[in-house]
């Protein structure tokens, strides 16, 4: 009985013109539309490079200076910078031709006009310079025959900013657009969630009604399809990630795998959320179709997928709510697999997505198990 | 003595203050075609829908094929065919994956599944529509695709709630034949309508409800010896006079007339030749009249006598009550 149903609600799915649209047209779409839009920046900015960085010398430190100059002899250039006068370093900030401005004085000082990766790093280097002239100067005044091996260290330690704080994956901030498409794909998985409901719940279709006249329990028809539509939401999510990654030629790091995983464990999220919507009250299948896409928008909105540094706005003003936007969940699991060398913040998002998912489906079974109903 | 199938008693339902099932016992044995008879909303399907245990009710009892129905009473179920009223067939699946994946709710083994659709197809006529998915389909082969998911298990009890609906006539007589067919062999039926005439065709017992209450069981015959009304005879004729009248009146077993100035109705309560003795006192006036014809009592009669009012909506559609 449960392979029959999964049999046929697996099928039925895949010939509803609806859900083919939301969960694999539109995103592809979507993504084609991101990519034309995108597309001469993001091949820009998917080449890393130096940073460039304006140099304002109001005093001489020769300390800095010879860290400056031992970078530049490096393989792999963190910081490109450049002499200038504060009044050209500033228009040049104005106009984004260097990503900040290093203050050369007693103590180094910098001047960003935004947040972004970039400035991040300079940020880093600034406070690792910092501390690390701290110590040089101890060494200057106790040793000062060692000048030169500390100056030495002292660079390369600035220098492993670059190194040790990003991954080889792609940090871009457009990337992060096609993070928040899959998740708006993941969390399309609720319409399918929803015909769950709508397949058994005797007050809300005929079809529900007819089904529950049958001898299949509740429990064996919900599991069936529930696990089709969480098959069906994955296949949606291998085919919109591997559209990304191998048509449209999206950077979505070097571990691919794991991309995959989150995208479907998101996908369960969004399952999980429309079986949930699906359970409540009485409302028609297209009030309902209507009230998830606008939570899912909603959801999007505010992990950045039409305005770009909205996650920021949020993690500024209202950080607890990118903790509990699945959207956000989702995106942050992919970007935090490409930007942490580390798996502890990946896996906390994960833990995130299925607590997310086990929560909604249990709220979910609550309000369809009953199998009596006052009214239909 | 026969097999009681369905046993309610003393059901009551209500959905806040009104009452939906008014203390509404019933009892349906084997082999029988029963009709609930009633207008919309009289609690037909409300009925059905409790007999099903879809619906929870506040009062009563239900014992289907001997056991007291429950949600979880799945023996029963699996001897229960459903036809609702509303078509409930997925629109995604073609005809026969519609037929299939509802008989397979109740019938596992696969060839004997296979085996049992097709005799459905057969027996409803879809064979030419297989993959034919249900927006294709007019509404007559929507309904007889809705009567095949429901009767492909071969079950012990079909219910049928208002099953042609929005159908041709032609559709319509295929499916009351069909529903005869089914009883022929062995099925016993339970019928709900409002069209009063496909009552009459095909049920063997009806019961007529009105605002949740059973207020008149029997057969056809038995419903229809209930009232005093045996015949209604119409006469087209212009310019009558009261002396006319008053001397139809006195005619034997003429207990009312009525007169609207084009068409005169004599109501009679038993005897035979009424129409003979009408026709014969406009003959020896020699007044001159138009179309006659002569009514048997119909069960929209026995509706109207005992609840004054008219089973059927005469404003609106032929076929739509109010």
């Amino acid at each position: 009985m449960f392979f029959h149903d999964l049999k046929y609600f697996i099928l039925s799915q895949l010939k509803t013109k609806n859900l083919i649209f939301w969960l694999l047209l539109f995103p592809i779409a979507l993504g084609c539309f991101f990519r034309i839009a995108f597309g001469e920046i993001y091949g820009n900015l998917t080449q890393t490079g130096p940073i460039p960085v304006a140099v304002v010398e109001e005093k001489d430190n020769p300390v800095f200076r010879s860290v400056l100059e031992s970078m530049k002899g490096l393989e792999e250039q963190f910081l490109d910078p450049v002499d200038l006068d504060e009044a050209t370093a500033l228009e040049r900030l104005k106009n984004n031709t260097v990503e900040g401005i290093l203050y050369v004085n007693d103590k180094l000082r910098l001047t960003v006009a935004e947040d972004g990766l970039e400035e991040t790093m300079l940020k880093k280097f600034v406070e690792t310079y910092t501390l690390r002239e701290t110590i040089l100067t101890d060494a200057a005044l106790t040793h000062p025959e060692k000048m030169e091996a500390a100056a030495a260290a002292l660079s390369k330690d600035c220098h492993s900013v670059a190194s040790v704080s990003v991954t080889t994956g792609n940090t871009n901030n457009f990337t992060q657009y096609f993070y928040n498409l899959i998740a708006m794909t993941a969390l399309y998985g609720s319409l399918l969630g929803m015909q769950i409901c709508f397949n058994n719940q005797a007050n809300l279709s005929a079809l529900g009604a007819r089904k529950s006249c049958s001898p299949i329990s509740k429990a064996v028809s919900l599991a069936a399809d529930l696990t089709g539509a969480v098959l069906l939401q994955f296949l949606c999510m291998a085919v919109c990630v591997t559209f990304l990654v191998f048509v449209l030629k999206i950077d979505l790091g070097n571990r691919l795998p794991l991309v995959y995983l989150a995208a479907c464990l998101g996908g369960m999220t969004g399952v999980s959320i429309g079986f949930f919507v699906g359970s409540i009250g009485t409302a028609g299948q297209r009030v309902r179709t209507g009230i998830c896409n606008a939570v899912v928008l909603l959801f999007c909105f505010f992990s950045g997928l039409m305005v770009g540094n909205m996650k920021a706005l949020v993690a500024r003003f209202v950080p607890w709510l990118n903790e509990i936007n699945p959207a956000a969940v989702i995106s942050d699991s992919i970007y935090c697999l490409n930007l942490y060398s580390d798996y502890r913040r990946f896996g906390e998002k994960l833990a995130a997505m299925l607590l997310i998912s086990l929560l909604f489906c249990i709220l979910g079974i609550i309000m369809t198990r009953r199998k009596q109903y006052a009214d239909i | 003595m026969e097999n009681t199938v369905i046993k309610i008693e003393n059901l009551v339902k209500r959905y806040g203050d009104l009452i939906a099932l008014d203390h509404f016992s019933l009892a349906i044995r084997e082999g029988e075609i029963f009709g609930l008879l009633g207008p919309n909303g009289s609690g037909k399907t409300t009925t059905i829908n409790c007999m099903l245990s879809l619906l929870a009710f506040d009062k009563g009892n239900i014992e289907i094929f001997g056991q007291k129905m429950t949600p979880v009473s799945y023996d029963i179920k699996k001897q229960i065919g459903i036809i609702m009223q509303d078509v409930a067939v997925f629109n995604e699946l073609t005809v026969y994956e519609n037929i299939d994946y509802f008989c397979g709710l109740y019938i596992t083994d696969k060839a004997e599944r296979k085996r049992c659709v097709m005799e459905a197809v057969e027996f409803t006529g879809l064979g030419e529509f297989l993959k034919f998915y249900p927006k294709k389909l007019s509404g007559g082969l929507l309904r007889r695709l809705n009567i095949a998911c429901g009767i492909a298990h071969k079950p012990r009890l079909i219910i049928l709630d208002e099953p042609t609906i929005a159908v041709d006539p032609q559709s319509r007589n295929k499916i009351l034949e069909g529903i005869q067919k089914l009883n022929r062999m062995g099925a016993t039926i339970v019928y709900t309508s409002h069209y009063m005439e496909e009552v009459e065709q095909i049920c063997t017992r009806i019961a007529i409800m009105d605002k949740g209450k059973k207020i008149a069981e029997g057969t056809k015959d038995e419903l229809k010896r209930m009232i005093k009304n045996t015949e209604t005879i119409t006469v087209e004729v212009l310019g009558l006079s009261e002396a006319v009248r008053n001397e139809i009146i006195q005619l034997p077993h003429v207990y009312r007339t009525e007169y609207d100035g084009e068409r005169l109705t004599v109501f009679c309560s038993g005897g035979t030749h009424n129409l003979i003795r009408v026709l014969d006192v406009f003959r020896t006036h020699e007044i001159r009249v138009g179309r006659v014809y002569s009514e048997l009592p119909t069960l929209n009669d026995v509706f109207l006598e005992i609840t004054g009012k008219e089973l059927r909506d005469r404003k609106g559609d032929s076929h739509v009550l109010s």
